[in-house]
């Protein structure tokens, strides 16, 4: 327990020293939130409704890119300068390692939706009840699931440019078509119709609803819970295959 | 005798190579032993194997009379590996604090400082910012970390300047005298005749010789007698005598290796083979190493 603990912790302030972190998941899901509620003017009918709406959407938009990049590209960075074959030496089971790094994550993941949420209520005074605060947080750190698998699938490439690179346009590709920085409503039919099998479509979308005081689709469930075993086979597939040497 | 490490017929092939070829050693409680061996020997694979790092293709390495890989064990080794590596993002302090919590009887980290020289402004360095001594002294604090009761180096003073080469040396002395077992890899005969009880010889991925430094080094310090020969005449039929170890020709001179160099001036004389400017030579130590590692013997 307190090998699990120490991992826990020592995961947590490596991610919090890491610039690309901070800028990437905390700054411009911000700055970008202000900008799309205050300075474009997007003619959104229910200003309210909108504000938070796209609060929603850059909280996602945060804990995906986290999930896929901050996780993918540590790993990958960890085994080509050796770390991964020194600790394969010391008595840390893999078990714990792995969770380790997944409950560090996912403690970022809740201090970035607590930070990006309080962002939302001083720049725009967002205001949602408590049971809608909770429901959406505790959706979108559950929801990051799919992308942190997707993550060590990133996690298993040879070099951390070519992570980085990739992720990166993963990412982006992901957040646009699934709607994050606009809604899907305003894009053409072909896109719209795309995007809606997106994880990050029905990532976002479990949040939305839950501002709008509905519950998430079960369709959103169910494609984000296919999505995270896709890519949960598909990286024990790639890792068994490397391994085998 | 305290069997610490076992190999047994241990052979490791990688698609085309065979890397090491059926090895066996065992290692017991408190032995300092150097793997040595020139570049490609197998040195780097063999300790992989002894670490569980690499599974052999055939025979069974053992560790405690476990398999590498249990837990158990790992919690009585350290080791530093060829390639230095260290976790980016903490500070050396904090990666001591770690990995320390991994073993249950972890040394304190004021022992640690002082076995390996880690200054306090190591202390607080991010290991991505470290130079390469640091990074060694890191290295060798981690392998230290658990207090463990196996150390296995791999290569550990290639990038050491001679202060921490001799500081190093002088711990895994300390260490010694502590009853731990030792293993290290090496290239040069030197650090291995220094620093070892044993030298376990590697050569093409086999152990061709086992044995204390004196030992070895009587055994490959040949004596030869060497001449000039017409270059023409041929020179097998000295093959056919057993005293007779190796035959060569260098700088117009015809070498010929024998522990029993009376002898081979007997038979000189007795083959008529013409030899002019005879002399005896007892071969540098290091010459020797070089010849016996280097593999091709010139063809004669
Ligand atoms: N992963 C590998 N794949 C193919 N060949 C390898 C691999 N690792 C080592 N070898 C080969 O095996 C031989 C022994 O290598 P190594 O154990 O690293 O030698 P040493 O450490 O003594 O220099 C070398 O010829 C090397 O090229
Ligand atoms: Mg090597």
């Amino acid at each position: 327990m307190k090998i699990f603990q120490m991992q826990c912790k020592y995961e947590i302030i490596r991610i919090l020293r890491n610039r690309y972190f901070v800028f990437w998941s905390l700054v411009m899901p911000i700055l970008f939130y202000y900008i799309f509620t205050n300075v474009v003017n997007t003619n959104a009918p229910d200003k309210a409704e909108w504000q938070a709406h796209y609060l929603m959407s850059m909280t996602v938009f945060s804990v995906m890119g986290s999930s896929m990049m901050t996780l993918g590209i540590r790993m990958v960075q960890e085994r080509s300068q050796g770390w991964s074959t020194f600790i394969r030496i010391t008595p840390l089971s893999d078990t714990v390692y792995f969770a380790a790094q997944m409950i560090g994550q996912s403690v970022i993941h809740l201090l970035s939706i607590i930070i990006i949420f309080i962002a939302g209520a001083l720049i725009n005074g967002v205001s949602l009840t408590a049971l809608e605060w909770t429901l959406s947080g505790l959706w979108i750190l559950l929801g990051s699931l799919p992308f942190l698998a997707i993550g060590t699938l990133v996690g298993s490439m040879k070099k951390v440019e070519t992570a980085a690179g990739v992720s990166n346009v993963i990412y982006m590709v992901l957040a646009i078509a699934g709607g994050l920085w606009m809604p899907l409503e305003i894009m053409p039919k072909v896109m719209q119709s795309i995007g809606k099998w997106l994880p990050s479509y029905n990532f976002g979308n479990g949040a939305w609803e839950i501002i709008r005081g509905n519950m998430p689709d079960w369709r959103n469930i169910l494609i984000l819970i296919a999505y995270l075993a896709l890519f949960m086979l598909l990286s024990k597939y790639i890792r068994r295959k490397q391994e085998a040497v | 005798m305290n069997k610490i490490v076992s190999l047994t017929n241990v052979t490791k092939s990688f698609q085309h190579k065979t890397a090491v070829n059926d090895v066996s050693f065992t290692i017991g409680k408190g032995e300092v032993v150097a793997i040595l061996g020139p570049n490609g020997a197998g040195k780097t694979t063999t300790i992989s194997m002894i670490l569980g790092l690499l599974k052999p293709t055939a025979g069974e390495v053992q560790l405690f009379d476990h398999q590498p890989h249990e837990k158990q064990v790992r919690e009585k080794i350290g080791t530093m590996l060829q390639e230095v590596s260290v976790m980016p993002g903490l500070k050396v302090r904090e990666i001591l604090e770690l990995i320390r919590s991994y073993y249950p009887k972890p040394l304190p980290i004021q022992q640690l400082i002082e076995l390996t020289g880690l200054t306090e402004q190591d202390m607080k360095t991010m290991a991505e910012k470290l130079s390469g001594g640091q990074k060694r002294r890191l290295s060798f604090a981690l392998a230290l970390a658990g207090n463990p009761e196996l150390i296995i180096f791999d290569e550990p003073t290639v990038g050491m300047d001679i202060t921490s080469r001799n500081r190093f040396w002088e711990t895994i002395h300390h260490l010694a005298e502590q009853g731990k077992t030792i293993i290290f890899s090496t290239h040069y005969l030197q650090e291995a005749d220094d620093a070892a009880g044993r030298i376990l010889l590697f050569k093409d991925g086999a152990i061709v010789a086992d044995g204390t430094p004196s030992q070895i080094k009587a055994r490959i310090s040949k004596q030869s007698v060497s001449f000039i020969v017409d270059p023409e005449l041929p020179l097998e039929k000295l093959f056919l005598h057993s005293e007779i170890d190796d035959i060569y020709r260098k700088n117009n001179r015809v070498y010929i290796q024998s522990s029993n160099t009376d002898r081979v001036l007997e038979l000189l004389f007795q083959e008529k083979i013409g030899a002019r400017d005879i002399q005896i030579e007892r071969g540098k130590l290091e010459e020797a190493f070089e010849q016996l590692t280097s593999g091709a013997k010139e063809a004669i």
